[in-house]
């Protein structure tokens, strides 16, 4: 019998049975695993994550991540010497253990966790290869469709009020209000400088309404916009109403534009250089061409893909059941459907108050799609404008405004940064 | 609350404008690029070499001026279209 209860003591059966919330972790992970694997809703982000969550989920694993205030270093005095030879006693207020003391003292994940995503490092690297991938051909050719990657905006501030007004402090808020940013390395970052104790579940609502893209968009544009509206042929109207000027060297255009763009936002918004800075060095190193193929090619490939697997699984380890299963979660999920839905109707309303001063007509999925998750977006709304004309194809339209969303979602982020951070 | 609704309104009127301010600035900032580039740096146009027309004739121009330009690309200029043929099966 004593054998038997060393054996029951030695499993992890005791405890799960006294706390069984990691098992619902393990269902939640389940079902994470299902729709990245299955229904392939963002696979190379939610399968990490899913698997992150059963890692951290496993009782006796030490594989979770443990919050802020187990490596603080609070309270403790550490005995000074100045070059006069005085001993002076300092306050070690926000000094934290060193990272060989986190791998020694909680494991391997939290080694990961401190080193990688508490310092901001892998969103801003996640942005390098997106930079790398990302073509601003579309978005110089129709400059003006840019401010509608503003308008996109608008979900992150509505929602940041409603949250505020359902008692979610301002930090809070603004991590969950970035969702409606509809980019995930950006909501990660913001989360990670205002309320990291929420970066699981904002993590997976945000890449979750990513994935959701093609049922947001078509939901929000049967809401909002007329027959009429959506056959809006934006090749007719630049027939109509050609564009003033012509680029006549368009490889020089796209590597001054980083390089200027990268100098202009430093001065405007310092907190977005982080996140815009190497998107656009990503982006700098791709256009150059062959002579920094190796570069533009590493950050695209297995350096993006490496960030993306640390970042997954790391997120997914903060999300042990005593964190996830909270009000707050449900706040979350719901809110950020709104904040991304809101967004798309915010783009979708510029246009159509364009349309109503201007000759040129503009398609209101060209507004939709002012929204990051590039290029998921374009391609949605290039689909419905087809269903409604086989002609219409407003892709590269749609690609202007939905790059100048990567932008305008950064520099949202930034705001929320310089406000809101501590 | 209120003073954290207060601040909320406030980041929205702030958030709202800066992101606006900021694409709209890049829509100028562009247009001064493209104006630049076109004045003082415009494209030289891609030139076919005589030698590739000569050897193979029954290649789209098109097609060929798109062969060239991405060799071109490929090896920073560096690189010759001397001979395109279609593989014999």
């Amino acid at each position: 019998m004593e054998i038997l209860r060393k054996l029951y003591e030695m499993t992890a059966f005791g405890s799960l049975i006294a706390n069984p919330g990691p098992l619902l972790m393990l269902v939640i992970a389940a079902i994470l695993l299902y729709l990245g694997i299955k229904k392939q809703y963002e696979p190379l982000l939610l399968i990490p994550i899913a698997f992150g969550v059963i890692l951290a989920n496993l009782p006796g694993g030490q594989m979770s991540v443990n919050p802020g205030e187990f490596i603080q270093l609070d309270g403790l005095k550490h005995l000074n010497v100045t070059p006069e030879g005085k001993e002076v006693l300092i306050d070690m207020e926000h000094r934290y253990l060193n990272l060989f003391e986190i791998a020694h003292e909680y494991g391997i994940m939290n080694f990961l966790y401190y080193m990688l995503i508490k310092t901001g490092l892998l969103p801003p690297i996640i942005f390098m290869g997106v930079g790398a991938l990302t073509d601003f051909g579309p978005m110089l050719r129709n400059l003006r469709l840019s401010l509608f990657g503003a308008a996109a905006q608008l979900g992150i501030f509505t929602v940041l009020l409603v949250a505020i007004a359902f008692n979610f402090t301002p930090q809070e808020a603004g991590s969950l209000a970035i969702i409606g940013g509809a980019d995930g390395p950006t909501a990660i970052y913001t989360t990670i400088k205002l309320a990291p104790h929420l970066l699981g579940p904002i993590a997976i609502a945000a890449y979750s309404y990513m994935a959701l893209v093609p049922v947001i968009i078509p939901l929000v544009v049967k809401l909002t916009c007329s027959k009429k509206e959506l056959k809006i042929n934006m090749k007719e109207m630049d027939k109509l109403y050609p564009p003033k000027h012509k680029i006549k060297n368009l490889r020089a255009v796209k590597i001054a534009f980083p390089i200027v763009l990268g100098i202009v936002i430093a001065f405007f918004v310092p907190t977005a250089v982080p996140l815009l800075g190497m998107l656009l060095f990503g982006n700098l190193v791709k256009e150059v061409g062959s002579t920094t193929l190796r570069l533009s090619e590493a950050a695209s490939g297995p350096i993006m893909n490496a960030a993306t697997i640390f970042l997954g699984l790391t997120v997914g380890a903060t999300m042990t059941s005593e964190v996830f299963l909270d009000v707050k979660t449900i706040g979350i999920i719901v809110g950020g459907f709104f904040a991304f839905a809101i967004s798309v109707f915010g783009g979708i309303a510029a246009v159509k108050i364009y349309n109503l001063l201007a000759k040129k007509k503009i398609n209101p999925l060209i507004g939709a799609t002012g929204l990051s998750a590039v290029p998921m977006a374009s391609r949605v709304a290039n689909e419905v404008a087809v269903k409604y004309d086989p002609k219409n194809h407003v892709l590269q339209y749609c690609m202007a405004s939905n790059i100048s969303g990567v932008i305008g979602s950064a520099v949202a982020a930034g705001v929320l940064i310089s406000f809101l951070g501590g | 609350m209120d003073q954290n609704f207060n601040l909320a309104l406030q980041l929205m009127g702030v958030g709202m404008i800066t992101v606006f301010f900021i694409l709209f600035f890049i829509i100028i900032l562009g247009n001064v690029i493209i104006r630049f580039v076109n004045r003082f740096i415009p494209e030289a146009s891609v030139v076919v070499t005589s030698s590739v027309k000569k050897v193979s004739t029954t290649i789209d121009p098109k097609i060929m001026a798109a062969i060239v330009s991405a060799v071109k690309t490929v090896t920073g200029g560096k690189g010759n279209v001397v001979k395109i043929e279609k593989e014999s099966k």
